[in-house]
């Protein structure tokens, strides 16, 4: 890697101004690091944020749970009070990575972190999410790749902490230019839909503070499936949250991941859910709507069939059926 | 003649591995722990093109960075890349930061070839790049071996199947990568390497520098495992030796996980079309194959192709009247293949046991009575009775897609044959017996990571009469009596008679020189004591008649398959393997655990992945090329049969080559068809299964 400078911010105000020019925020690493250490990108100085005070809490709230930015993974995958009110966001945190990794990546690295497209971690393809001409997946390698895009570029949204919180409807509180701002799931990736060269909405110099989770949603549930049994990123991850009055669902939300450069949604589906019994027929149909719209690529069309699996699996678990 | 004792108390039993303290400990100096005084970090520059003419390497600028010490290039003059992660030039430098810094300020002045190819399918077209100019990249015709006669056998037959059945180029990733620590002065150079041929690698680097050997020490303390691509210095070696002697002091240049990707070898592809016959009996009658597969750059110019060897025995383990059988390697821009655990095998037997299996499918046949009707190897016959005893086959087969549900379990079983794994006569050793009665064992054999030291502690203490912990045992350096190169699964066969003849002689001399009758046990300290003040020194080498080779073994293994997500789940894999006389039981299972756990991986998970437009490997790292991880490893019970009066077998190959084909099988068993393609991902299952749609142009 370059040369860098290395300081530790104690108030969100210095942080901001030490990343200014070509900063970057240092957490848990996991993927600055690896960006770093391959030449995919550089800056003159890490700012380590892990000292920002109260940004690594927990805090419980009748109407929303706010979780600091810097709460690690692995906290969140060993609250017990979180694996009975957000189940969905227990499972989903414990399926990141390994122990070790979930031990130190925070919620904020995870939702911001970048693209794990081979062609893009290569070191040696300069592909179009790197300034470069052409999107080489497209016609190449794709297995890993997406089904909806809005641009060019396939590489998917990877991060299984943003899939859950689009079905909690979570919001990010983004520190912009000093000031809060709050962002959606779908707000927050939006800018990946459009530009290649972007993975999320956040300008240089952003911060992602704290995450609001509304306790509207009592059901949550969240599933991957990957090649292997552990330690493996999600071929396709599925998240669905609602509330079950009288055996039917109420505001129902379902996202999936790794199929689209934003945690895939379809309003529809979730308006066509609300209200309904939950039954295989009817999450069958939610599945169709949600994906009826995937462009599949020479090879990763299977995740067509295996995201409808997951779709109903995740809905049917919702219910504490399976 | 000289037999194995018949009771023995260590031999045949388990002994813990007398270095696991050093090795649990950290005490164990592996040769990337290796830090000689003064030493530095060496790194390689390597092509990011898949081809190109190197008309002009400029070191000038790597030689200003700071902390650099040595900066050479890879070859002389101007001279052609065939393959992405070709070396171009090397460094050597006080810290890696260095290194990096230097190897990217290294200019590089090189005609750029845009036309390369990297997949086999496309290298085998006549219009195809070639990659060795002016030679096609497959051989006109390929060669064939024919017996019988085919062409009359089919019509014969009461079923005959077909079937193309592929396997990926599979990469070498031991634990410890490749690498070095080269120390060259005016004395000579020493060698810290991670190898498993100490003497391949003095061999190879005197040749490489133009030295005697006499001028070359390698030593292997302890290494991370090599499976047939460590045996020689390799040219990360060779340069490592050029950085030492411009620095004049030592340097260490082991390989990163990326360069392990591109350039130290490989397991090659296998693309095999093949069709059997066979009698209304189930009776083998006609088997005809074509195959090709790519060992990357290979050789060069074998049999008239560019490709290097990439045949694999077929119709493997199992006797045919009727036979033809093509074969033709291919080149492409890729690293060259080298031996790979078993090479050919395990290849092999998932293509034939696969096809045994539909073969089996198409009579209506139990695919386990098939294999007793055909497989002519005794041994094997009676694993395989003794296996699906204790597998519970007959309860547990099921008709193929019989599994109720969506998850479903399936079975399969496969069989391995090795026909090396004897002894090598050019194995020596030599013991010091000193008057205290302490021991010492020095054989210039190295250990793979198997247990050598602990075999070698076993039979010398069962031939003494002591235990082995009193046992002491020196191995990794060239100055020792000569040893085997750790590969073909001959270690164990090639060092056990030889230290059994070291302790013959030793016994013999010892019990002359001190008047006892019995030196051993016991007695063992007084007779030493009788030495005097001189030390006694033996020597002896390997000798015919307490070794033997081919090793069989069948493995079973049971599935569960989800038909919805197509995540395979091995259950249980029982392996039933022989390997003449065991000589410990604990390293032996152990060594059927990793094979095991390989054969997995080949089935499952691992693939090179390689991008036709840029010509680059996409996954050279292991968060995508994947490897089995504690979670997918399933129960594995093993069954050993000992077999004294064969003697001593190897058993490292053996143990990996049915485990792919079996849980091929098993998969096919629970979902009721054929994944015939390595490896068995949920895409290629969903894809089996039907229900895949078919993809929008791009």
């Amino acid at each position: 890697m370059k040369a860098f400078e290395y300081a530790t911010a104690h108030s969100t105000d210095s942080a901001r101004e030490l990343v200014a020019g070509n900063g970057a925020y240092l957490a848990g690493g996991n993927d600055l690091l690896g960006l770093l250490k391959e030449y995919l990108v550089s800056a003159n100085i890490l700012v380590n944020i892990k000292s920002l005070p109260g940004l690594d809490k927990i805090e419980r709230g009748e109407n929303f749970w706010t979780i600091g930015s810097l709460v690690t993974v692995a906290q969140i995958e060993n609250d017990g009070e979180i694996k009975k009110l957000f189940p969905g966001l227990h499972d989903a945190a414990s399926e990141v990575a390994s122990q070790q990794i979930r031990n130190v990546a925070t919620v904020g690295g995870n939702l911001a972190q970048h693209s794990r497209c081979w062609y893009f971690r290569h070191r040696d393809t300069v592909c179009l999410k790197k300034d470069g001409d052409l999107c080489y997946a497209r016609n190449g390698e794709n297995r890993y790749h997406s089904l909806f895009t809005g641009n060019d570029c396939i590489s998917p949204v990877v991060s299984s902490v943003a899939t859950i919180f689009t079905s909690l409807d979570a919001t990010a509180i983004v520190l912009r230019d000093g000031k809060e701002t709050r962002m959606s799931m779908a707000e927050l990736y939006q800018r990946a839909w459009e530009n290649p060269l972007a993975h999320n909405s956040l300008n240089h110099g952003d911060l992602i503070v704290r995450v609001e989770i509304p306790t509207a949603r009592s059901r949550s549930a969240y599933l991957q499936a990957s090649d292997k049994h552990a330690f493996d990123w999600a071929l396709v991850s599925c998240a669905a949250a609602a509330e079950i009055v009288d055996g039917k669902l109420k505001s129902p939300r379902v996202a999936v991941g790794s199929i689209s450069p934003v945690p895939h949604q379809v309003e529809a589906a979730n308006s066509f859910l609300d209200g309904k019994i939950l039954d295989d027929a009817t999450a069958a149909q939610a599945a169709d709507m949600i994906l009826q719209d995937a462009k599949p690529l020479e090879h990763n069309a299977y995740k067509v069939p295996l995201a409808h699996a997951l779709i109903r699996r995740t809905l049917l678990k919702l219910k504490g059926d399976a | 003649m000289s037999s194995w004792p018949a009771e023995t108390k260590y031999i045949s039993h388990s002994t813990a591995r007398i270095d696991a303290p050093a090795k649990v400990t950290g005490r164990a100096r592996y040769s990337s722990d290796i830090q000689a005084e003064g030493w530095l970090y060496g790194m390689i520059l390597r092509s990011k093109w898949p081809a190109a003419k190197i008309v002009s390497v400029n070191l000038d600028k790597a030689w200003q960075i700071p902390g650099i010490k040595a900066a050479v290039v890879a070859r002389d003059g101007s001279f052609n890349i065939r393959f992405y992660g070709e070396e171009i030039a090397a460094v050597a430098g006080t810290s890696k930061q260095v290194c990096l810094d230097a190897l990217r300020a290294i200019e590089v002045q090189a005609l750029v070839r845009h036309e390369f190819v990297v997949n086999e399918n496309e290298a085998r077209k006549p219009d195809a790049a070639q990659v060795w100019d002016g030679t096609p990249n497959a051989p006109a015709t390929p060669h064939v071996r024919e017996n019988g006669s085919v062409d009359t056998a089919f019509p014969e037959c009461a079923a005959v199947i077909e079937g193309f059945y592929t396997t990926p180029v599979q990469i070498h990733n031991p634990m410890e990568t490749h690498g070095n620590t080269v120390s060259w002065t005016d004395d000579g150079v020493t060698a810290w390497s991670s190898t498993q041929g100490i003497s391949s690698v003095r061999d190879g680097l005197a040749g490489a520098l133009q030295l005697d050997h006499s001028q070359v020490r390698v030593i292997t303390e302890y290494m991370g495992g090599g499976f047939g691509a460590k045996f020689g210095a390799g040219a990360e070696g060779a340069l490592a030796a050029k950085l030492s002697k411009e620095a004049k002091a030592p340097v260490r240049l082991m390989l990163t996980r990326f360069d392990q990707a591109l350039a130290v070898g490989n397991r090659p592809s296998s693309f095999q079309k093949i069709k059997m016959g066979a009698l209304a009996d189930g009776t083998l009658h006609a088997f005809e194959a074509e195959n090709y597969g790519t060992a990357g750059i290979g050789g060069g110019a074998d049999a008239g192709g560019g490709g290097g060897g990439a045949d694999i025995p077929m119709p493997y383990i199992y006797k045919v009247p009727n036979t033809r059988v093509k074969q033709a390697a291919v080149a492409v821009n890729a690293g060259s293949a080298r031996a790979f655990r078993a090479p050919g095998n395990p290849p092999a037997s998932f293509g034939m046991e696969s096809a045994m299996d539909d073969l089996a499918v198409k009579l209506g046949m139990d695919p386990l009575d098939l294999r007793l009707k055909n497989d002519p190897n005794k041994i094997r016959q009676r694993e395989y009775k003794l296996g699906a005893e204790k597998f519970g086959w007959k309860d547990k087969y099921q008709k193929p897609g019989g599994s109720p549900g969506l998850v479903k379990t399936g079975i399969g079983c496969a069989g391995a044959a090795w026909p090396a794994g004897g002894g090598t006569r050019n194995t020596q050793g030599e013991a010091t017996v000193n008057p205290d009665g302490s021991i010492e064992f020095r054989l210039g054999v190295q250990d793979i990571g198997t247990g050598t030291r602990t075999v070698i502690a076993v039979v010398a203490a069962e031939m003494l009469g002591l235990k082995p912990g009193q046992i002491t045992v020196r191995v990794g350096d060239t100055n020792f009596p000569p040893g085997p190169g750790s590969g073909g699964s001959t270690t164990c066969p090639s060092i056990s008679p030889t230290v059994f003849y070291i302790c013959t002689k030793a016994l013999q001399q010892l019990q002359a020189q001190s008047g006892l009758a019995d030196a051993r046990g016991e007695n063992w300290f007084a007779a030493c004591k009788k030495l005097g003040v001189s030390p006694l020194v033996v020597h002896g080498q390997w000798e015919r008649g307490l070794s033997a080779d081919h090793a069989c073994g069948v493995q079973f293994a049971e599935v569960e398959v989800d038909t919805e997500t197509g995540l395979v789940t091995v259950k249980k894999i029982l392996g039933v393997h022989d390997c003449g006389l065991i000589i410990n039981k604990i390293t032996l299972e152990s060594q059927i655990n990793g094979g095991i756990i390989m054969g997995m991986g080949y089935a499952l998970y691992e693939e090179r992945v390689m991008d036709d437009l840029s010509g680059v490997v996409l996954n050279p790292n292991f968060e995508t090329y994947k490897m089995p991880g504690m979670a997918d490893v399933p129960e594995i019970e093993i069954v050993l049969i000992n077999m004294p009066e064969r003697g001593v077998i190897g058993i490292g190959e053996p143990a990996t080559v049915p485990t792919a084909g079996a849980i091929a099988n098993a998969i096919a068993n629970a979902i009721g068809v054929r994944v015939s393609s390595l490896p068995i991902t949920p895409a290629k299952i969903l894809a089996a299964l039907g229900k895949v749609p078919p993809s929008v142009n791009a």
